[in-house]
């Protein structure tokens, strides 16, 4: 009894502790679960263990029997697992090589044992070989409001290959590393339909959903590590060869750190925000361009969905032997992606750098749910990245941004859509381990990309930026779903354009993010038909019934458009006259044919459908446009070079 | 001095053999056309009457180009099998050309005639295509040895850090670099060799080409040198006015046509002068000793 008191006591001031404020102001979220972690690495066993001390609150009106625990670890444990299963391959045959994680003790705040309660649960595949989701019995039911708290010693160890987390050498990058509660969704949160726990799988293809949480984090590790955190450094302590630090995280959605000897640390700061980057020593060079990427991204971010609410943010740039960690975010620490030499034209840095950060706001602020709707932020935050791309680094910049060679990063995404074989397989609502035919990357981040860009075509930038500040407003460290995008756009068109669009947006939403079709406009031909003076037997009578003059210099043009594919958008038609005048029509697209028709003393020379490119989920843009003129000079230009190309080739190759 | 001298005397005879060198341009137009043309046919019925060549105006496009989806597959695909074809067509060819050009090139020759020309190819061929493919499989074999695996065994090292991954790549580079020189000496000493003196076969004259890039070694090594500079000023003038000109129109193009095919032209001139300043260089040594009857 005495035991159980002191344990009450030490809970209660664990869950005071964690409740309070030390980084912000006032709370920016409503803390549902949180965590103080207290942990040791062994760099021998390449381990990570400790306690957890962790509650959730049961803020719904259901009365909840059990938790639901996420082990992602395990997803490394066998080759059996759902992870492995998804991806090929395997987690290696050296006793070194698997990751997991064992819970060693499991008690409540009375100190009931939970262990016996504990049962390895497959929510998505029925996989008995995968141990990624734990549910755990509780003795007495939660109630509506009470807060169940957890206290668990748990033993970590770290994959050898690394895919996101794990460790090479004398390089550690810990994420997916402790017991994390998954989500209760009451009924009506997202799609819910009764109160039931959202906890999935670890997936090949898939990334996480958790509540924004408080996190007190002790690290102990030998010295002359360098460490990062998504957390802010409260106290460090050097013990002989031992160090240890204690970091603090608020309303963040998960906790990665980093431990490596020979990280260069780099500070900076942008407006209140201390920027920390870790970089191995030998890629100083790439520092400046890497900085420059993030504070573009916090610029753009800030201004045109909302403010960036933490007072640090730290980000890593993985040594080559911890490459499998490139290129993630947990929210107030993400991981980028460079090399020794990189050449300045070769924006993959920036790219990395500004997508990872974009997730502090797509998935980390606006927590939605990366298993189910991964387009959420994914493809949102590629939107973003492309944007912010062509905003710092010059219209059409990309990957590769040199000039004989451009691959602009809005248009690898278009692309990659457009030209996919599958791009019709399956809609973007699909769970992120459901896209079929793999095309988990090509639908979640380019198809949605690409159909952002046309939504933007269609209502205009600033009423673009204006739904992600309304959907940043309304949302932010909260869970919004598809659903409460979509309903976030049509109220601010309607707002901006009444009824211009009709009574909401769901007609491109249903085209786009729910369907299946594709778009594809088409100008089938141009006719221009000359009226005849009036030849063979005239009779006069006629003649002025119909009034015609039958002159020489008339025509009767013809514009004929067609729809191909399923996608019915508006799209202006321009339409180009040999006198020099030009008629813009617009065109509500539904119809399989339009037709215009003009008469008068000028020809057609040329046609545009979508002359400004906007529906960029149009899958074709190369019969969007026709001419009775063809413009050749830009072809045998290109051929000529090649032709010289391949001939200086063959001179310097044979002898 | 000798150097000078090899240099000066390659420099008239390639410049006596300018008619062989435009057959040699020649040879490289019809063969590479044989490629671009169908391309060109391709392309254009591909874009049809479309305007979105305007897109192309400013540079390569590489939407425009993609949309064209799986048109420009099929072209790629004939253009990737037609390069093959081409390529083995263009090194037979140059294997027949370049022993016409070595004939043109000799001491003994005094005005260039066509008919020598195509007379000493034909004699020749087999002799320079044996010597063209040894030395080539050679070429790759080192860069094979040199380069590929050395970069490949240090790159999957765990221990070795960036930098010296890519200084490694670096320095392999340049030390294959450094020995191509050498390979391109023999060849032409061989290849001078075999014009020169008719019973030597292909392999006694490789030995010749080898033996005598090693005996001449420094004279040879800084000819090339020289030389390989020269190509290399020519080679910057050119990448410094092609791919960066982007006329908008016929005109244009068809003057972008005439001026890169010029530079083709130089380009094969300074090839042309390599070959000749080795002919005179060989021819210098094998000179009979008039002190030593």
């Amino acid at each position: 009894m005495k035991r159980n008191s002191i344990f009450l006591i030490v809970i209660s001031l664990i869950f005071n502790t964690i409740q309070s404020q030390i980084i912000n102001n006032e709370p920016l979220s409503e803390r549902i679960t949180g965590y103080k972690l207290n942990v040791k690495l062994n760099t021998v066993k390449k381990t990570v263990s400790g306690t957890m001390d962790a509650f959730w609150v049961n803020n719904s009106s259901d009365t909840v029997p059990d938790i639901q625990l996420h082990l992602y670890m395990n997803a490394f444990k066998t080759n059996r697992t759902t992870y492995y299963r998804e991806s090929g391959g395997s987690p290696g045959n050296k006793e070194s090589d698997p990751g997991w994680i064992n819970i060693l003790s499991l008690r409540d705040p009375e100190g009931n044992d939970l262990m016996s309660g504990m049962k390895f649960i497959s929510p998505d595949d029925g996989n008995p070989d995968d141990r990624t989701v734990l549910k755990v019995s509780l003795p007495v039911p939660a109630k509506p409001g009470d807060t169940v708290f957890i206290k668990s010693d748990f033993e970590t160890k770290l994959p050898s290959r690394i895919r996101r987390t794990g460790c090479s050498g004398d390089f550690y990058f810990v994420a997916q590393w402790f017991p994390k509660f998954g989500v209760y969704e009451p009924e009506g949160m997202r799609y819910s339909t009764n109160g039931s726990w959202n906890c999935h799988q670890f997936h090949a293809n898939s990334e996480f959903y958790a509540n924004h949480s408080v996190y007190d984090v002790t690290i102990t590790l030998p010295s002359g590590y360098v460490t990062g955190t998504g957390g802010l450094l409260i106290s460090e302590k050097k013990d002989g060869q031992e160090e240890t630090l204690v970091y603090r995280a608020e309303d963040i959605v998960d906790f990665a750190w980093t431990a490596w000897p020979n990280y260069v640390v780099i500070n900076d700061k942008w407006n209140n925000v201390s920027i920390t980057l870790l970089i191995p020593k030998e890629r100083v060079r790439q520092v400046e361009r890497q900085l420059t990427a993030v504070k573009n991204a916090l610029e753009y971010l800030d201004k045109n969905v909302g403010p960036y609410p933490w007072p640090y943010l730290t980000f890593v740039d993985p040594p080559a032997i911890g490459e499998g960690a490139g290129g993630m975010e947990y929210t107030t620490i993400f991981t980028s992606a460079s090399y020794y030499f990189m050449p300045s034209f070769f924006h993959m840095p920036e790219m990395v750098t500004i997508h990872e950060f974009g997730h502090a706001y797509f998935m980390g602020i606006l927590a939605s749910n990366e298993f189910e709707e991964p387009w959420l932020d994914e493809g949102v935050n590629s939107f973003m990245e492309e944007r912010i791309v062509d905003h710092f680094y010059g219209t059409n910049s990309g990957l590769l941004n040199h000039p004989f060679l451009k691959i602009p990063d809005i248009t690898y995404s278009r692309l990659a859509y457009t030209l996919s074989r599958n791009r019709q397989v399956t809609s973007n609502a699909s769970y992120s381990w459901n896209y079929p035919h793999d095309t988990y990357g090509m639908m979640s981040y380019l198809k949605t990309a690409t159909w952002l860009y046309t939504l933007m075509g269609i209502i205009g930038e600033e009423t673009m930026n204006n739904v992600f500040r309304e959907y940043y407003r309304k949302w932010a460290f909260r869970h919004p779903s598809g659903k409460d995008f979509v309903n976030v756009v049509n109220e601010v068109v309607k707002k901006e354009y009444g009824d211009r669009f009709g009574k909401d947006m769901n007609w491109f939403f249903d085209q786009t993010l729910y369907g299946t079709g594709i778009c594809d406009y088409k100008v089938a031909g141009i006719r221009n038909r000359k009226h005849f003076k009036f030849e063979g037997k005239e009779d006069i009578s006629d003649r002025a019934k119909t009034g015609e003059s039958g002159s020489d210099s008339l025509f009767t043009s013809l514009a004929e458009i067609e729809r191909v594919g399923e996608v019915m958008l508006p799209v202006d038609v321009l339409i180009h006259f040999t006198n020099g005048e030009e008629v813009l029509e617009h065109w509500d697209g539904k119809e399989r044919y339009k037709d215009y028709e003009y008469t008068g003393k000028r020809e057609i020379q040329w046609v545009k459908i979508d002359p400004e490119f906007k529906i960029r989920m149009d899958v074709n843009y190369i019969n969007n446009s026709m001419t009775t003129k063809p413009y050749r000079a830009p072809v045998n230009r290109l051929i000529n070079k090649f032709l010289s190309f391949v001939q200086f080739c063959f001179s310097i190759v044979l002898l | 001095m000798k150097i000078l001298n090899s240099l000066k005397s390659g420099f008239d005879r390639a410049f006596r053999s300018w008619k062989g060198v435009l057959v040699v341009w020649l040879m490289l137009l019809i063969l590479v056309s044989f490629m671009t043309v169908p391309l060109r046919g391709g392309l254009k019925s591909a874009f049809d009457n479309s305007m979105i060549t305007e897109k192309l105006a400013e540079g390569f496009n590489l939407e425009a180009y993609m949309d064209l989806g799986s048109a420009l597959k099929t072209l790629i695909s004939s253009t990737t099998s037609g390069f093959l074809f081409v390529f083995l067509a263009g090194f037979v060819a140059n294997a027949f050309l370049t022993a016409g050009l070595f004939s043109s090139l000799t001491g003994d020759c005094i005005r260039f005639s066509t008919g020598e020309f195509f007379r000493n190819g034909a004699k020749n061929f087999w002799s320079f295509f044996i010597i063209s493919v040894i030395i080539t499989l050679i070429m790759l074999f080192l860069s094979i040895i040199i380069i590929a695996i050395p970069f490949l065994i240090i790159s999957s090292s765990e221990t070795i850090s960036e930098k010296g991954v890519f200084m490694t790549g670096v320095i392999v580079t340049m030390f294959y670099l450094i020995l191509l020189p050498l390979l391109l000496i023999a060849a032409d000493y061989s290849r001078a060799k075999k014009t020169s003196d008719a019973s030597f076969t292909w392999s006694r004259s490789l030995g010749f080409g080898f033996s005598q890039t090693f005996k001449k070694f420094w004279p040879s090594y800084l000819m090339m040198l020289l030389l390989v500079f020269c190509q290399g000023i020519l080679g910057l003038l050119i990448i410094s006015i092609l791919p960066g000109w982007e006329p908008v129109n016929g005109g244009g193009v068809f003057l972008l046509l005439i001026v890169s095919q010029l530079l083709l032209y130089a380009r094969l001139m300074l090839k042309t002068w390599r070959y000749g300043s080795f002919t005179a260089m060989m021819e210098e040594t094998d000179m009979p000793d008039t002190n030593n009857p």
